[in-house]
């Protein structure tokens, strides 16, 4: 980064003397544009000597997907991005038959139990239930008045969310692959931990009359950042930031305005 | 030599044991796995776990409508007495509940066993609309009120193989149908909404009788009560009516009572209605071609489609064009229809669910799906049943989900909450419900554990 190239220094007008043009030994004052000494590159250094990096919405060790990075003026979009409360999309992979203290496959096992009798409609069912009590517990965090015409038009379009500090929120979840023992599903969240969500797939098993722990969380989404936005490991270089950067400007911007207004 | 034999022998003796086992580091992957699987296998669920039928009830407890004797009188002295359930309360009944219908202050819950009792009832029964409930203090008088399911006989001809099918409940009388035996009639039948002749200064409390109703053109299907007035449906597709009818909500073509439970014709003549509803004084039919009829009151804007009056006397067409309509509910204020691709239409007057500035409308207007939980994600969900209480709506989607909406009347919407709901919002109930029905000031579901 310090090696490309940097602004031009400043120019100054500055009166120095020089020796006459008629000659004769006397000095005069000349006008001549000179660059500014206090910016030229020996006596300023290096122009990036540390980076401001900030982080948005945390990730897990043991979970995997996109997470958000602000540098340097992003840090301040950061804040704005939190407050707008965006959801975030998760693919959590889940597998029955196991309870463990942590909820997820390398902790200490508690207890087995048979897992037979669920079949994918059943957890269709407990996922209905799950959604039910969460978009319940999205229209009461929302803090609007239940009684004000505004409130039944946003609940129409579906823009009632809690805009300030509320529990974990579960907004939508589907079941995307079921083959006993294992199961996936997509959870659309706010507000949440990856540790809820497995705690969530737990509480799962445990409706089904059977235990179920986490093998996989992974995000796929955070608010306006998709998997096609993110960085894979490949691609960790000064280019490619700087292009993911400039992709994601215009979209950054858009969603902050639509938002807060 | 010797040296050398020295030093074998140093190297020659075992070390000291001390026999206190293996190592004491963290358990190798292989150890854990052998471990998981010597584990015990826990089995929750039976080979025979089925879903279990419960019923759920909530509301206004004091008139004993909710059948749960400790909400009015607590089996504890420092316990309160309950007077609201604002949120679903199990009823724990001894047999499986097929039907339930909610009065004005009381409910009566109707299994189709094949047992001598088939038919219990909780609440109000200053009319006798429970039959007689014989007190236990007293032999000779009866309960005014009932504070727990309690069983009505009835005088049925074959206990042991008539079912019922079906009850209902209005303001103080009630229907009970039989699949073999015609109607039950109990209640109040000052304007002859029993279907029995009125008997001038007859006294309704304490009452053993109970009517029976057998000649209409075919067998009964479906019976509805209004406020006063009773409807009948009939395989054939034809409805009778017997009550009160000063709003014309009998559809004879007059105002005055009718005892008798008389055909109606109008325009539902010739037509095979498949669908009828009442509560208050104004009731609709659904036709099997998809065709909704009103009449009755129309002080709310319910008919104004058709006719500028207030009363409608003979059943009338009503002209929309929101779709084949499959299932009619008419409130006390306000009607809802829901048609066949699962959208619920709504007019009327009173909280209809489109906000609180949709107070009236004469023409009906769609509740928008999103708010049932459809979206782009869940696309298949819509909604199955629409019940009517008086002034509160009910929905049942195919998923299973209730939701409530209307005036939040002692409670009973079973939100929680206290305040009128002006769009429909989810009931949170423990399991999928399969039926629920509206009263006055209370409600009961019927539910399917998962």
């Amino acid at each position: 980064l310090n090696a490309a190239p940097r602004r031009a220094p400043r120019q100054q007008i500055r009166f120095l003397p020089t020796p006459a043009a008629s000659g004769g030994g006397a000095l005069e004052l000349v006008p001549t544009m000179v660059p500014v000494l206090a910016e030229h590159p020996l006596v300023q250094g290096p122009r990036f000597r540390r980076l401001k990096i900030g982080a948005g919405h945390r990730l897990d060790v043991k979970a995997s997907g996109v997470f958000v990075l602000g540098v340097g003026h992003g840090n301040k979009l950061l804040t704005d991005l939190y407050n707008c409360h965006l959801t975030k999309v998760y693919t959590v992979g889940g597998m029955f038959g196991k309870a463990t203290d942590d909820f997820s496959d390398t902790g200490k096992l508690i207890e087995k139990t048979t897992f037979d009798h669920i079949t994918r409609e059943k957890l269709e069912r407990i996922l209905a239930v799950i959604q039910g009590t969460n978009h319940k517990a999205l229209l009461m965090y929302s803090n609007i008045d239940m009684q004000t015409q505004e409130a039944y038009e946003l609940a129409v379009k579906g823009l009632i969310r809690p805009m300030d500090k509320s529990p974990p929120i579960i907004t939508a979840i589907r079941c995307l692959q079921f083959a006993l023992p294992e199961f996936q599903l997509e959870i659309h969240c706010l507000h949440e931990t990856q540790q809820y969500l497995r705690k969530t797939v737990h509480e799962i098993g445990l409706e089904l009359k059977s235990s179920a722990v986490c093998t996989q969380v992974r995000r796929t989404r955070d608010g306006v950042f998709t998997l096609d936005d993110a960085l894979p490991r490949t691609q960790w270089d000064l280019q490619s930031i700087r292009d993911a950067i400039r992709n994601c400007r215009l979209k950054v911007e858009t969603e902050i305005e639509k938002t807060l207004g | 030599a010797m040296a050398g034999a020295g030093r074998a022998l140093r190297t020659a003796r075992p070390l000291h044991r001390r026999g206190l086992g293996g190592a004491a580091g963290p358990p190798s992957t292989r150890q854990l796995r052998e471990a998981e699987e010597a584990a015990p296998v826990f089995q929750y669920a039976g080979k025979a776990a089925k879903r279990k039928d419960r019923v759920f009830v909530w509301g206004f407890s004091y008139s004993g409508a909710l059948g749960i004797p400790s909400f009015v009188k607590p089996d504890a002295g420092w316990k309160k007495p309950r007077r609201i359930q604002s949120t679903p309360y199990r009823l724990e009944t001894e047999e499986k509940i097929s039907s339930a219908a909610c009065g004005y202050g009381f409910t009566l819950l109707a299994s189709n066993t094949t047992d001598v009792t088939k038919v219990w009832g909780t609440g109000l029964n200053k009319d006798s609309q429970l039959g007689f409930q014989r007190s236990r203090r007293d032999k000779t008088k009866g309960y005014e009120y009932v504070l727990e399911p309690s069983p009505i006989p009835l005088p049925l001809e074959k206990p042991q193989q008539t079912q019922v099918l079906q009850v209902s409940c209005g303001r103080a009388h009630s229907l009970v149908l039989t699949d073999s035996e015609g109607v039950f009639t109990m209640g109040n039948n000052s304007y002859g909404q029993c279907g029995r002749k009125v008997i001038e200064d007859e006294i309704y409390s304490e009452s053993h009788l109970i009517h029976q109703l057998k000649e209409f053109d075919s067998r009964v299907v479906q019976v509805v009560c209004g406020q006063d007035h009773s409807l009948f449906r009939t395989k054939k597709g034809s409805v009778y009516a017997c009550g009160w009818g000063a709003d014309g909500q009998t559809g004879l073509g007059h105002y005055n009572i009718t005892s008798v439970p008389t055909k109606l014709h109008g325009d539902i003549a010739g037509v095979n209605v498949i669908q009828v509803s009442s509560y208050g004084d104004c009731c609709l039919a659904v036709s099997d071609e998809g065709d909704v009829f009103g009449w009755g009151n129309s002080e709310y804007l319910q008919l104004a489609s058709v006719t500028e009056t207030t009363q409608v006397n003979v059943p009338r067409h009503l002209p929309f064009k929101i779709g084949k309509i499959k299932e009619a509910a008419c409130g006390g204020t306000g009607n809802a229809v829901l048609t066949e691709e699962g959208n619920i239409f709504v007019w009327g007057y009173g909280i209809l669910g489109k906000g609180p500035n949709l107070i009236e409308t004469a023409v009906p207007e769609m509740i928008p799906p999103s708010l049932f939980g459809w979206s782009d994600f869940n696309s298949d969900i819509c909604v199955a049943h629409i019940r009517c209480g008086l002034s509160q709506f009910a929905a049942l989607t195919n998923k299973g989900e209730l939701f409530v909406w209307g005036k939040n009347l002692r409670g009973c919407l079973g939100t929680g909450r206290m305040e009128d709901q002006y769009f429909p919002w989810r009931v949170t109930v423990p399991g999928e419900v399969v039926d629920v029905a509206c009263g006055v000031d209370h409600m009961v579901s019927l539910v399917k554990s998962f």
